[in-house]
């Protein structure tokens, strides 16, 4: 075998307080793809950007191509053929693909007195076709899909005549499609002779891309195996350092009263576009009721409208009995409703706050923590402290601003913070984006204490595997409506796909009404259209229906919406947020479709 | 092509309706207005509408004048020049809105340099420094570079305090104003006894051979005060400049997203000393116009002879959206309503106060940013940035 590409020797990184490589060995073989895998905080981002020269290791020696270097700054790494793609595109909006491209290289003319720009753009469309990329190089930036401003980053660095490329997390900002092109011109660039690493914390994509994968955990090397030679479970134990249940059990629910009604609620847009479309559902204490769908169908505004961060145009949210339609956020929290927010940065926490701040938040005018409009700093300190120690963020340091904090991390006190509201219901959206695995098992874990709790629980996620399985009843939510209510453990992935692209495949059980104790409960007689004369059945243990009439009435006229709403239809895949966990599945439910309209 | 792109157009295409609906609006008023003039010519509103046309006509015949454009070009050469910097400090990521203090150095100076040295139009001779060669110069030369020196190192400063120290680019653009407001008349105390400086002359005029003789724009473009000649050659080779040099490149690119620039190894500092110093001397150049090629004294009072000239410059680049050429066309305009509101004070009819004339500027850059709505600040513009932080 030839030389190896890169070869990183007991690289060791130290910030103030933490070990972000603790003397790490790496290796990456010519002309491979090599996975760095690891949760967030395990010291993947560090490790590279010593390798492209953004920190200087306090100890440990780099060789690139056999030869031994030293990177002060990134355009020593760049001169000795290392490139990096940041996991935020370090592209100039505004400006075109070739001027990003050439940026800092710009070919000039006149003497330097002028960019040859035709050269710029004649030089870059060249080396997009030489690697069979689609890429328009006069188009700018702001125009383009995130897919294609990827792209344009691998171009930054081939033009820079990289030979050893570095992809920081190149999935999380991509759609399942769009990842799929990518891991293409991953292998184009492999077939080319380039050498490519990329960070990454999920297990799947590893698997799939790479050659060889090599797993970070706490800033140690914890070892390297060839992809096609290991499973799943041998690299999250490797990634965790114990034994990770990718599965979670759950006791069955044991559901009470109603906690949450919703009733007709409708939202528009500023368009003035419904973007929830006559919404009702109700949600017992002691059961989790999940949303699932591709996100943008309004599961956001459905949320905000539950939650108090806008008035819905329509309907009705009862919480414990009591119209809150109008209520405040105030109000609604003195009450019981925690919310666990889609976007952890903008909505669950002040970033340059410190964690005491922060854990205040939502409490900042209430007893124990205030009282005559004086916040009481030990209390909250120490209540920061319970929510750091119960929770396991790390670093346990209340003083340390969130910014400092890993996205992971943020998010466990965020859901600690809410949880430890004493809710009568909690509201969690996508609680576990960008989280790793670890930290994943153990939301998913307080979320069914909580509900073992005798709490409400509304979940919302994208994540079809998580829904499926934390759920007691999942709402699937196409277009601003739900499409069905079904017992998560009784209908199929492909099932599941087939609503969440707007269809009601046969033989689904309906459980819009709740699974209640008994008779004679109100919300029996509210049930959406779309499950057609559902309230005459009754409710019961079992309370469900199968209406066919529901089943086809959606089917024969939904076809088309159906090819819209479709993840593996390129043109939708490219640029919205699908959710749907595998481009897999989508195709599957494609299929299922398509034998059934035959 | 994709949905983001069409909701972003679709709410483009809205905020457009909405323009469009206050532009109709607007004229719709005027059409109102004008109808009761015409049948209620007596009532107040009616009045005040022949009133408005009369002022409206009377500003058309005297803004044409070639005494008044020539006045206009005059007036815009500090706004031009302090606007052409604010462009370049801007567009690199230092909001600069220090340009007030700039040229308030910079008049100054280059006013006390050149009555040091003998005002008059005796030649001097300037001794070799490092590399550059004796050289003899008149005075006011030699006061128009030591201002332009002087607008740059207080530049300087200012860039050290915001990129090296971090500090706010806004407070420490204000404090820049406010040194230069305390600093200049003090000093003019100290050596003339008062805040104004005794007169020095000026740079006269220049006339440009051939151009000169170009019917009707010749004499008013190329016959004038040299530093109406150097803002005309700085407004094209500013947006060379910005727009077709590597430099360039490099200075949008910091202002828009410093890191982009950052990984593709070039020095993001270095970059946003370079713009924040251009706008030094650009400013040192329109200080040192207004008061040796224009007014030949430095004058203390109030709020000096600079008199906010440099944040209607601020107005008027974000008015041009950040082009060279929109810059200087708005410093004219600026100039130009200075110039005419002169006038028309000295007609009975119109006594308009100075001091409302003087908010056109601000309400016109109002009434444009909600009409035309294209101006767009660079996405990192204030913000500090520092290498191989997150």
């Amino acid at each position: 075998m030839s030389e190896p590409a890169v070869v990183m020797e007991g690289i060791t990184k130290r910030f103030p307080g933490v070990v972000a490589n603790d003397a790490v060995d790496f290796r990456v073989e010519r002309g491979t793809v090599h996975a760095l895998l690891g949760e967030n905080g395990a010291g993947k981002t560090t490790l590279m950007n010593v390798l492209y020269g953004l920190y200087d290791p306090d100890a440990g020696r780099i060789l690139v191509d056999g030869e031994e270097r030293s990177f002060d700054t990134p355009r020593d790494a760049i001169d000795a053929g290392v490139g990096m793609i940041h996991q935020h595109f370090m592209l100039v909006d505004p400006m075109t693909v070739a001027e990003n491209v050439v940026l800092g290289n710009e070919p000039s003319k006149w003497f330097g007195l002028a960019v040859d720009r035709e050269r710029a753009t004649r030089e870059v469309r060249e080396l997009a076709e030489a690697y069979g990329f689609d890429v328009d190089p006069t188009a700018t930036i702001e125009e383009e899909s995130v897919g294609v401003q990827q792209r344009v980053e691998i171009l930054k660095a081939l033009y820079r005549g990289a030979d050893v490329l570095i992809l920081d997390e190149p999935t999380a900002v991509l759609t399942p499609q769009e990842v799929e092109d990518l891991f293409a011109v991953l292998e184009e660039l492999t077939a080319e002779g380039k050498t490519v690493v990329f960070i990454t914390h999920k297990l799947g994509e590893a698997m799939e891309a790479a050659d060889d994968i090599t797993v970070l955990r706490d800033g140690e090397a914890v070892g390297t195996v060839p992809a096609a030679e290991t499973t799943r479970e041998e690299l999250a134990e490797l990634m965790v350092g114990r034994e990770v249940l990718l599965e979670v059990d759950s006791d069955p629910a044991r559901p009470g009263d109603v906690a949450l009604a919703a009733e007709g609620i409708r939202v528009e847009d500023h368009r003035g576009v419904d973007v929830v479309d006559g919404v009702d559902f109700s949600v017992r204490e002691g059961e989790v009721f999940g949303i699932a769908g591709v996100d943008g169908n309004g599961q956001a505004e459905l949320v905000e409208a539950i939650t108090g961060m806008r008035v819905p145009d329509d309907g009705t949210v009862g919480f414990l009995g009591v119209d809150v339609t109008r209520a405040s956020r105030r109000e609604r929290i003195d009450a019981g409703m925690a919310y666990v927010p889609e976007d952890r940065q903008e909505r669950g926490l002040v970033m340059d706050f410190d964690l005491v701040e922060n854990g205040l938040l939502g409490s900042q005018h209430s007893p124990p923590f205030a009282s005559g409009g004086v916040i009481d700093w030990d209390r909250s300190r120490d209540h920061a402290e319970a929510v750091i120690e119960t929770f396991d963020v790390r670093p346990g340091d209340p003083d340390a601003e969130a910014e400092s904090l890993s996205g992971g991390n943020q998010q466990k006190f965020v859901v600690g913070r809410e949880f430890s509201r004493d809710p009568a219901l909690i509201v969690a959206s996508h609680p576990t984006r960008g989280v790793d695995i670890g930290s994943i098992e153990f939301i998913h874990r307080q979320l069914l204490e909580m509900r073992d709790d005798g709490r409400a629980v509304v979940l919302v996620s994208s994540k079809l595997d998580e829904v499926r399985q934390l759920s007691d009843r999942l709402a699937v939510m196409y277009e601003g409506e739900f499409v069905g209510t079904v017992d998560p453990d009784a209908v199929s992935e492909e099932e599941l796909g087939l609503l969440m692209a707007g269809e009601r495949p046969d033989g689904v059980e309906d459980l819009t009404v709740p699974v209640s104790p008994g008779p004679g409960d109100g919300e029996g007689d509210r049930a959406p259209e779309v499950t057609g004369p559902a309230g005459s059945d009754g409710p019961g243990p079992v309370g469900t229906t199968t209406n066919e009439d529901a089943v086809a009435a959606p089917g024969s006229d939904g076809s088309e919406r159906l090819d819209e709403g479709e993840p593996s239809d390129g043109d939708a895949g490219e640029s919205e947020d699908v959710g749907t966990p595998t481009p897999d599945e989508g195709s599957d439910a494609g299929a299922t479709r398509r034998g059934d309209e035959e | 092509m994709s949905s983001a792109t069409d909701v972003r157009r679709a709410v483009g295409d809205w905020a457009d309706t909405k323009r469009r609906i206050a532009g109709l609006a607007v004229l719709a008023a005027v059409v109102l207005w004008a109808l009761v003039g015409v049948v209620l010519p007596s009532s107040a509103v009616g009045g005040a509408f022949w009133w408005t046309l009369g002022l409206t006509a009377d500003a058309v015949r005297i803004g044409t004048r070639e005494s008044t454009i020539r006045a206009a070009l005059r007036l815009s050469v500090p706004i031009g020049f302090a606007a052409l910097g604010g462009i370049f400090a801007e567009k690199s990521g230092v909001i600069n809105i220090g340009l007030e203090g700039l040229l308030i150095i910079s008049a100054f100076t280059g006013v006390l340099v050149t009555d040091l040295l003998g005002p008059g139009t005796g030649w001097l001779l300037v001794p070799a420094i490092g590399p550059l060669p004796a050289i003899a110069m008149p005075s006011i030369w030699i006061g128009f570079l030591a201002a332009v020196l002087a607008s740059t190192l207080l530049a300087l400063l200012f860039a050290v305090v915001c990129i090296e120290f971090r500090a706010d680019q806004i407070i420490a653009g204000l404090a820049v104003w406010l040194i230069a407001l305390g600093l200049a008349p003090f000093a003019s105390r100290v050596v003339y006894g008062t805040v104004n400086s005794d007169g020095v002359g000026t740079l006269g005029t220049w006339t440009v051979p051939g151009l000169s003789a170009l019917p009707v724009v010749g004499p008013i473009l190329f016959q004038a005060a040299p530093t109406v000649l150097m803002l005309l050659v700085a407004v094209p080779a500013s947006w060379y400049l910005l727009n077709r040099t590597t430099f360039g490149r490099w200075v949008r690119a910091s202002g828009e997203n410093p890191k982009a620039l950052d990984t593709a190894g070039v020095s993001v500092h270095r970059v946003r000393y370079a713009g924040v110093l251009l706008s030094g001397v650009l400013s040192g150049i329109g200080g040192a116009g207004l008061s040796l090629g224009h007014v030949g004294l430095f004058i203390g009072n109030g709020q000096t002879m600079v008199n906010g000239k440099g944040f209607i410059a601020i107005t008027a680049y974000l008015f041009g959206n950040y082009n060279p050429f929109g810059a200087f066309g708005a410093s004219v305009l600026f100039a130009g309503l200075d110039a005419l509101q002169i006038r028309l004070q000295q007609l009975p009819a119109y006594d308009i106060p100075e001091s409302l004339v003087q908010t056109i500027p601000f309400v016109t850059v109002i009434v444009a940013l909600v009409l035309v709505g294209r101006t767009r600040l660079p996405a990192a513009a204030g913000e500090h940035y520092e290498s191989g932080e997150e």
